[in-house]
């Protein structure tokens, strides 16, 4: 990745991040780190750091940002949140980046195998239906223990389910997700280091 | 921080319930089916009646963050779940760390934002819903501290010599507030093994996340997640951990699913079983085992349970 340049920040960034309002208090930051030290993602990927990430969310580096594969590691154990003295709300912050990093089609690699899970639950109002095959183990286990073979969930919710996937815009913004038009990230880890294009 | 963020049980529940609204997990229903029946048969012990609601559907919070839901839609769910359970009023209790993590927050953002409020509840009173922000949304790990003296009382079975390490999940100790103890050091889970009889074990990682949540078990799996769990297991396996305990589904499935492929990569052989709080608090009670569903775990309890002198059996 290129030298950071001054004239590459933007300042509306921020604005464009938080789109729905969810962490209203960066500008709070402290910069004092306890996101960092005690993220288990950056003890093994040293280039992942809460706090950086923050830092270019307010001074607006977005192509960094949303270009990169950093923003994808974060697996909201929210241990950062729990520790920060003013309450940033750091998980939020993530998925709302890759909100940002999606309409610019990057990452999207990581979020196409949600999009037919996503599109399965929406018919069965649950989130975790297995295969057709571990769904037959799961109705025999259920079986044995003497309780209904499938979680007892009516009709009326799954077509309620549904129906708030389309009012919403969620299906048609899952949709819209192809495989075709991803752009590659720009900045990888490898090794402990961040590797160029 | 602007408030105090743990609270003793009894001022989080001064009166212990006699019903409780149970929030279905999907993963606490399906992957591990005895998580649910094990909450189920022990609330029966402890005389609290339980209900639940074919109407309700998934708390729609995990594929949010994953980033394949917009959150108009979980905004939406939610306030339709807990517009249910305020039609009861009830109480919600859920056995799910996610569904707690994410009941709780888009509570918040629905209760501390009317512009959100009224988005979703305009979107689902075309049902008949009305959310008002009336429930309150605990996990059952609170009743089951709050209970611990009528769950002592119960014990029939005490797991004498069990080594019991417990693994505690994100998504309670991250909460910010009313919870019963944060990430720093806590101790309720192993304060109910040792009433169950058992012997508790602090291993070096057990507050080490399972790695799982937010779909880098799907996506980064082998660079990112795997190495953790090795990290957690190998301290387990070290202090003679011989059963793991989780309060969510979601960790019971990294954990207990995860193993053979740490050993296929040449990470450890580790073994080590791992269920539902609910379910050990279950077995110490009494319940009969086929009721708690051990089968359907990829690390057998068999070698746990003969030592207890148990069957699978029986």
């Amino acid at each position: 990745m290129s030298r950071e340049r001054e004239k590459d920040l933007s300042g509306d960034f921020y604005a464009e991040v938080d789109a729905y309002q969810l962490v209203p208090n960066l500008s709070e930051c402290l910069a004092c780190g306890k996101c960092t030290g005690g993220c288990p993602v950056a003890a093994l990927t040293p280039s992942y750091n809460p706090r950086q990430i923050i830092r270019d969310v307010a001074t607006g580096n977005t192509d960094k940002l949303l270009e990169s594969e950093e923003i994808w590691r974060c697996f909201w154990c929210a241990g950062c949140y729990m520790g920060c003295p003013v309450d940033i709300h750091f998980p939020l912050l993530m998925m709302e980046l890759r909100y940002r990093a999606v309409a610019r089609n990057r990452g999207l690699k990581y979020i196409l195998p949600f999009k037919k899970f996503a599109l399965r639950a929406r018919q069965d109002g649950l989130t975790f239906v297995p295969s057709p095959k571990s769904r037959e183990r799961i109705m025999e286990l259920r079986r044995d223990m003497g309780v209904t073979p499938w979680p007892e969930i009516s009709d009326k919710a799954k077509e309620e389910y549904a129906a708030l996937f389309d009012l919403s815009g969620t299906t048609a913004w899952l949709e819209a997700i192809e495989m075709a038009s991803a752009e590659p990230v720009r900045s990888t880890y490898s090794e402990g280091r961040i590797t160029g294009e | 921080m602007s408030r105090a963020r743990v609270v003793k049980p009894e001022t989080l529940l001064p009166e212990a319930p006699e019903a409780i609204f149970l929030f279905r997990s999907c993963t606490g229903s399906l992957e591990y089916p005895g998580t649910e029946n094990a909450i189920k048969e022990v609330m029966e012990r402890l005389g609290v009646q339980v209900v639940m609601d074919p109407d309700q559907t998934c708390c729609s919070g995990y594929l949010l963050t994953c980033s394949a839901y917009l959150p108009p839609l979980s905004l939406a769910v939610t306030a339709r779940n807990l517009a249910l359970v305020e039609r009861k009023n009830l109480d919600t209790y859920v056995f799910c760390n996610g569904c707690y993590g994410y009941n709780r927050e888009l509570a918040h953002l629905l209760k501390s934002n009317p512009a959100y409020m009224d988005m979703a509840n305009g979107l689902i009173e075309q049902w008949g819903y009305r959310y008002e922000g009336k429930t309150r949304i605990f996990h059952v790990q609170e009743l089951y501290y709050r209970l611990r003296e009528r769950i002592a009382e119960k014990v029939v079975r005490p797991l004498t010599g069990l080594r019991v390490g417990v693994h505690y999940g994100c998504h309670y100790v991250a909460q910010q507030y009313d919870i019963l103890a944060d990430g720093g050091y806590p101790t309720f889970h192993e304060e109910i093994i040792e009433l169950l009889g058992g012997t508790p074990v602090f291993y070096r990682e057990r507050q080490l996340c399972c790695g799982y949540s937010v779909g880098r078990g799907f996506t980064h799996k082998e660079d990112l997640v795997q190495p953790h769990l090795q990290r957690k297991f190998q301290s387990a396996q070290e202090e003679g951990v011989e059963l793991m305990t989780t309060v969510c589904p979601g960790c019971n499935t990294a954990l207990d699913r995860e193993q053979p492929n740490l050993a296929a990569r040449d990470m450890g052989e580790f073994n080590i079983p791992v269920i539902d709080l609910g379910q050990l608090i279950g077995l110490a009670l009494g319940v009969p085992l086929k009721k708690l569903g051990f089968a359907a775990n990829t690390i057998k309890l068999d070698p746990m349970l003969r030592k207890l002198g148990l069957e699978e059996t029986s």
